[in-house]
């Protein structure tokens, strides 16, 4: 009798194993990259965007995400006709999510540059950047000369600030985190002299945060922020654009902006910081510290 | 209240988000657990045995276990294998298969350690009785495994719980990604929501493994 | 595989694996103090201090060394309680190694005979020499094996220090594989490195082993 039931629970073990193994092993299919029309069979696309980088990219108190960035993915989403699948990122896992294809598309707040370009195919751009340093009242950074030889400026892991120090001054020491929230944290609590990433979020921090001053508003070369996509994957590439351009003529991203940016910036940044239709005025603009 | 930041865990849903973030740790942790138990009673079976190549293999795949961390293992299925063999893993199923890599060694060691300690002639008994070499298992050697394993496959889940908060790092939101989107979604209003916040997650995840580990601490004495 | 780029990481992976050897055993030195002190705490029964050790060892054996970090270099600044972030990693590993090592040197130490510590005393010998000359020693050579693995646990463990910002080698590849997207290099010289730590670790652990046995049982 007993020993019935143990052959029963051995063997109920053994396939449930097997089962879940399989199961597993199906999660596995072929990498690279979906095109538009696999997406839109499927029903879902997968979007990369931050979970911790508010105003852009953020989660609110009912586990919706929210932010500059989602606002569009919504309208991506609404347009193509599918559900939209959040994957949180982090700054450093960006690239590498589009090339093994985890995400169809990355719109985590990413700078346009060369180096990236290489790996990735940026669609038209839709806002933009430079880089920007804040620190604290009492001790504010104006330039980068400034920085003394024992402070640490924090930035975080794979972000366009921490490749723009690591080239133009490798002697400035770099207190490096991981994720938005972290560095964050590390700078209220004083464990650096200063915090350098793009412009519009030390903007936003130091305007949410009193005792913070932005000292160094613009650095770098004036850069833009667009969607990517697994490089060769010119079908979506393709509809972003064509997507990207017509939302021009509704002025999708100022009405974008004043959705999600307008309570932390006000109305002075809106058209330094949009760019509608995939025309990027001002790139002439601020190539200050360089 | 206000200023140690315990005030945010009340706002909207976030409390239960936070469970809901533990709860994906913990059933990582119980697969990973299920397969480890019923591949490692496999794989202790083979390690038991005479063949010697089957075990220089183990040896190695035993010392691979023991010596690299769980978050190289996790890096190295996760991105690596869809750079070498072209899989798209999902990140829980990455979790879960370096899981039971880890589990499925330590279970086959602690069956192999068990197997080896029961005496020759009991063995040797069954089968004179006409058991197949099957049944011996089947019926004598493995029942009696079975109390020696409970206590220690409990303790690996706790163990495994613990682990679990290194998913973050490959995308999956758990209870420490929530308490971080937490804190950032309120920095404005709450400066201090960090304290509350990693306070709470540091009492949820010892809430969750203290009575586990109690309970496999109480049946290895009872049992031992 | 792009075997420059490789040998251009390669000083930034020493550096990184001098980080962690040096973080990771102060960590562990920290953690046998720590374990010391509480077993022996627990030994004794010494009251009042015999409680707060329990409720140590639990509380950090039943917590994620990511979570313990998380708590010390994040939330305790917010009463007011700034500490460095290597200053930080060693004692987050001396904290939570310190609740493992103790749980080793107890079940060590309990597994040795009563009568040994009674004979002892009948000798002449006070309370302190016996166990000071006759139960730790033993308690010690018996608790080797779990001591050992203690250690590794505790220097693997090492790689969630990427949170409180130092650069270890897990997060050395991970920031090279943010800036540069080589993967498989990265990966490579990341396994590479964890096996010239702990490869001489474990290898030297199972010597030291079977050594004590040796000297206890005899060849």
């Amino acid at each position: 009798m007993k020993t019935a039931i143990l052959r029963r629970v051995l063997s109920a073990v053994v396939i449930f194993t097997l089962a879940l193994s399989l199961s597993v092993i199906a999660y596995a299919d072929d990498g690279d990259f979906r095109t538009l029309d696999e997406i839109k069979d499927s029903g879902v696309i997968n979007i990369g965007v931050f979970s911790d980088k508010s105003p852009f990219g953020y989660v609110d108190e009912n586990g919706d995400y929210q932010g500059y960035d989602v606002y569009f993915a919504e309208r991506i989403g609404q347009d193509l006709g599918v559900d939209i699948n959040y994957v949180s990122t982090e700054a450093a896992n960006r690239i590498e999510y589009l090339q093994t294809g985890k995400v169809d598309i990355i719109l985590a707040n990413f700078t346009v540059t060369e180096e990236r370009a290489e790996e990735v195919d940026f669609a038209l751009p839709y806002m933009n950047v430079a880089l920007g340093v804040v620190s604290p009242e009492d001790a504010v950074i104006e330039s980068l000369d400034d920085i003394g030889e024992d402070d640490q400026v924090i930035v975080i892991s794979g972000t366009t600030a921490e490749t723009y120090l690591v080239k133009n001054y490798p002697d400035i020491k770099l207190q490096k985190y991981d994720a938005y929230a972290e560095a964050k944290t590390a700078l209220e609590n004083g464990n650096g002299a200063a915090w350098a990433n793009d412009n519009t979020e030390v903007i936003a921090f130091a305007i949410e945060n009193p005792g913070f001053t932005v000292g160094i508003p613009s650095l770098g070369s004036a850069d833009t922020i667009a969607p990517a996509v697994t490089k060769g994957n010119d079908t979506l590439l393709d509809w972003l654009n064509e997507e990207i351009e017509a939302l021009g003529e509704e002025e999708f991203f100022h009405a974008d902006y004043e959705a999600t940016l307008l309570d932390t910036y006000g109305a002075d940044y809106e058209d330094t910081l949009v760019v509608e239709g995939g025309v990027a005025a001002g790139t002439d603009a601020a190539a200050a510290n360089d | 209240m206000q200023s140690l930041g315990l005030d945010v865990l009340f706002k909207g849903k976030n409390f239960v988000r936070l469970l809901g973030g533990l709860w994906v740790a913990v059933r990582i942790s119980l697969i990973s657990v299920a397969i480890s138990i019923a591949l490692g009673l496999i794989m202790g079976m083979l390690m038991a045995g005479k063949n010697r190549v089957l075990k220089a293999m183990f040896r190695v795949y035993l010392e691979i276990v023991r010596i690299m961390p769980q978050m190289v293992l996790l890096f190295v299925v996760y991105f690596g294998t869809t750079r070498v063999f072209g899989w798209n893993l999902s990140p829980e199923a990455s979790a879960i298969i370096v899981f039971s890599f880890w589990g499925v060694a330590e279970m086959g060691d602690l069956v192999r350690g068990a197997l080896v300690s029961i005496p020759r002639i009991q063995y040797e008994s069954a089968e004179a009785l006409g058991l197949t070499t099957a049944q011996v298992y089947l019926y004598v050697i493995l029942p009696q495994t079975f109390r020696r394993l409970v206590p220690l496959s409990i303790n690996l889940i706790t163990r495994m719980i613990k682990t679990t908060s290194l998913v973050m790092m490959i995308g999956i939101v758990e209870v420490l990604k929530v308490a971080q989107q937490i804190i950032e979604a309120n920095r404005r209003t709450s400066p201090n929501a960090a304290f509350g916040v990693f306070a709470t997650v540091f009492l949820l995840y010892f809430l969750i493994c203290w009575p586990i580990s109690r309970l496999a601490g109480y049946l290895e004495k009872r049992w031992a | 595989m792009d075997f420059e780029a490789m040998r251009e990481y390669l000083p930034l992976f020493k550096d990184a694996l001098a980080l962690t050897v040096r973080i990771g055993w102060q960590g562990v030195l920290l953690a046998f103090l720590i374990g010391i002190a509480c077993a022996i705490i627990q030994h004794m029964r010494l009251p009042v201090l015999r409680t707060v050790a329990a409720v140590y060892i639990e509380l950090f054996r039943n917590t994620p060394l990511l979570v313990q970090l998380f708590f010390l270099y994040f939330a305790l600044p917010k009463i007011g309680l700034r500490i460095s972030a290597e200053l930080c990693g060693v004692l987050g590993l001396g904290l939570l190694g310190g609740a493992y090592m103790a749980e080793t040197i107890r079940s060590g130490l309990e597994s040795i005979a009563p009568i040994q510590s009674e004979s002892a005393q009948s000798l002449g010998m006070t309370g302190m020499q016996a166990f000071r000359y006759v139960i730790l020693p033993q308690a010690v050579s018996r608790s080797v094996p779990g001591l050992i693995a203690n250690v590794i646990f505790l220097l693997k463990e090492t790689s969630v220090f990427s949170t409180v910002s130092l650069m270890d080698l897990m997060f050395t590849a991970k920031d090279l594989i943010g800036m540069y997207a080589k993967t498989m290099e990265c990966l490579t010289l990341l396994v590479v490195f964890y096996l010239i730590m702990l490869l001489p670790v474990s290898v030297l652990g199972s010597l030291v082993e079977r050594r004590l046995r040796h000297a206890e049982f005899g060849p």
